[in-house]
């Protein structure tokens, strides 16, 4: 209740002019970048951490997260017309909304998916305030071991859930991100690592740059080389956008399961808002009165991705907010961008700054009620912003990719590293490599890499302790399992083993 | 190019990088003159992650052999190469080349202009369709190069390159 309390009296410290301002402006600006095809959330949040520099570090928090919410929520403008999800979190969206448009009722959907949206988020912020604060009183206990396994169990579960096709590819763009923090002068003794003999590598490889690379070059790169989807044609003969109270009373139990689910994968480390909205609309598919509908302009199904997807980006918010561990791509930059503004995201942060999970809660609050606004009021204006061709867009894009990485550090190299991991970006999506894994390896290398070394100096090197304090089994175990499930030769084993269990049962 | 063939030339790379990683590892500096734990080496998780990644390589190779599907589906076939090549050489020619060498404004106005010419250029159409594409791009490059020059020199007070 606590919590609650606390939220309401951070959202009363925010209400401010200049705030509300802020939000105006960069939550219409992330639902520009969301609803544009080949701009991603994560693009747009590392683009506008180059932006926010000079904030003052409320300020630069709140920004990036309205950006975040209107990106991942903008992603269904272009589901929705054109049947290509405007963020790759919106892939679900536009299995309903697209036969939606076609059929006329393009505006109404886009209404039922703003209110999903808004359900979804809502949902998920009182489970931040709710679930925050006790998981980071909980990660107090951790120690070099426990730390350990979760930077594992983070690269780990991240690459196997967002692989494309198969998990080792996840696993390798985890490996790859991990051996790239491996870059520059270690934690423990200072010593510089793989820099061979350049300078600039000795502080390793910064994370804006490397984001800025793998999200912003790479997806212009992306952009450029796929063709365009065509605008839904047919004429909107939607009476109204804004839902009927009715609609959402019928999906409340959808609305609110959705909101739970996405809250659930956004905690998962890296697994992203895409994995939230798929998991919602099976569930709500699974348990629906009529399935055969979805897939063919379900208004469910669209509500049930679209509450998913919303409710991801609070629930990616809290192990990246207690333990430092991204809980999606986006949450990555985000973690970058709270050390920029002095902010240690970590277990310490109930004691170092107490109000910070109730301060982002109501920044998340103030991002929703925008959102609300805006979807609701300029739903046929963002049609629109869908005909800016790339060929102005893109180069716009990449200069500000260019512009940013440079102003971190006014450093010409950093503009080399953004350069080299888009093109390597590219070449690894073009393959169907996942880039969260990559991007929480470089996040997490640096945790693993001590807590590892920590562990086994203060252990004498022995490696029982890894497997035998309580939390570090536990997170053993998970990792095992989640592995072993991956290998053939274990599913065939477990697959046989199922199927004489029923054959006996029945026999 | 099929997808199985670039998976096998992704998992000779891998290997090879791991196996550089793992051996980079193993001949780093242990430290011993600063006395430090032999278990905390700085080489001791690069040793890790590149015998790792040999073996994700080695499992690579392997499961291309096992997925017929793979060995059909085309690498990169969905695409213009003439596009992406244009962008490509655009951006790194801008990136790497322009900035640093030009002032900041005047590398960007070049870059923003020639990428929105390259790709509106009307192939077959009127003298007047390719006066306005030309007049778009530059109108478009210089008021780029003003607008984020400003943003970053005024607001931001950075020293642009």
């Amino acid at each position: 209740m606590s919590g609650l309390v606390d939220l309401g009296a951070s959202l009363w410290a925010l209400l401010t002019p200049m705030t509300l301002f802020h939000v105006a402006w960069s939550m219409l600006v992330g639902i520009i970048v969301g609803s544009l095809p080949g701009l991603t959330a994560t693009m747009g949040v590392a683009l506008m951490t180059t932006l926010t520099y000079s904030l003052d570090s409320e300020l630069a928090i709140l920004v990036l997260l309205c950006m975040y919410v209107g990106a991942i929520y903008g992603g269904s403008r272009s589901a929705i017309l054109l049947n290509i999800p405007g963020t790759p979190a919106s892939a679900a969206t536009s299995l309903d909304g697209y036969p939606l448009a076609r059929a006329g009722k393009g505006g109404y959907a886009m209404g039922l998916a703003t209110a999903g949206s808004v359900i979804g988020t809502l949902v998920a912020i009182l489970m931040l305030v709710m679930i925050a604060p006790p998981l980071a009183e909980a990660a107090m206990n951790f120690g070099s071991f426990e730390f350990f396994w979760l930077a594992v169990f983070g690269i780990v579960i991240s690459g196997q859930l967002t692989a494309d096709t198969t998990p080792l590819k996840g696993y390798i763009a985890g490996i790859l991100g991990l051996m790239a923090a491996m870059v520059g002068s270690e934690g423990l003794h200072a010593h510089v690592r793989f820099s061979f003999g350049i300078d600039d590598l000795n502080a390793g490889i910064a994370l804006i740059p490397a984001m800025v690379g793998a999200f912003g070059f790479a997806e212009v790169l992306t952009a450029m080389w796929n063709r365009r989807g065509v605008l839904a044609s047919t004429k909107d003969k939607s009476d109204r956008t804004i839902p009927r109270l009715l609609d959402l009373w019928r999906f409340k139990w959808i609305s609110i399961r959705s909101g739970i689910i996405g809250t659930l994968v956004g905690i998962i480390p890296g697994v992203g808002e895409d994995i939230g909205a798929w998991a919602s609309y099976a569930a709500a598919r699974r348990t629906s009165k009529e399935p055969d509908k979805y897939g063919s302009g379900s208004y469910e199904g669209l509500a049930a991705a679209e509450t998913g997807n919303s409710a991801v980006v609070p629930g990616s918010l809290i192990p990246a907010i207690t333990l430092a561990v991204p809980g999606s791509a986006s949450a990555a930059v985000l973690i970058a961008a709270f050390f920029i503004h002095g902010i240690r995201p970590g277990p310490l942060i109930m004691i170092e700054q107490p109000e910070f999970i109730s301060s982002v809660a109501a920044m998340l609050v103030l991002a929703t009620i925008a959102m609300g606004i805006y979807g609701l009021a300029l739903t046929r204006v963002f049609i629109l912003v869908l005909k800016v061709p790339y060929a102005y867009l893109m180069p716009v894009v990449f200069t500000l990719c260019v512009i940013g990485t440079y102003a971190l550090s006014q450093r010409i190299f950093d503009i080399v590293i953004m350069v080299g991991f888009g093109l390597l970006g590219f070449v690894l999506r073009q393959m169907k490599y996942p880039m969260a894994p990559l991007v929480l390896g470089i996040i997490l290398g640096d945790l693993l890499d001590k807590s590892l070394r920590r562990g086994l100096t203060l252990s004498d090197g022995d490696l029982t302790p890894f497997f035998t304090r309580p939390v570090s089994a536990g997170f053993a175990a998970l990792i095992l399992i989640s592995v072993m499930l991956n290998l053939p030769f274990v599913r065939r084993g477990l697959s046989r083993l199922i199927g004489r269990g029923r054959r006996t049962k029945n026999a | 190019m099929r997808m199985a063939t670039a998976d096998r030339v992704t998992a000779v790379v891998l290997f090879v990088v791991g196996l550089a990683m793992a051996i980079g590892g193993w001949t780093m500096d242990r430290l011993e003159v600063r006395n430090i734990h032999p278990a905390s080496i700085p080489g001791l998780v690069p040793i890790i992650l590149g015998v790792l990644l040999a073996i994700c390589a080695v499992l690579l190779w392997y499961s291309t052999t096992k997925d017929p599907e793979r060995g059909t589906r085309e690498f990169m076939a969905d695409g213009s190469w003439l596009r992406l090549a244009l962008t490509g050489v655009s951006c790194v020619v801008y990136a790497l080349v322009l900035v640093g060498w030009l002032p900041f404004f005047w590398a960007t106005a070049v870059f923003v202009s020639v990428f929105a010419l390259i790709f509106t250029w009307p192939e077959r159409a009127e003298q007047k369709a390719r006066a306005l594409a030309i007049g778009g791009a530059l109108v478009l490059g210089f008021a780029v190069a003003f607008g984020v020059s400003i943003l970053f020199e005024q607001a931001f007070l950075v020293r642009l390159p």
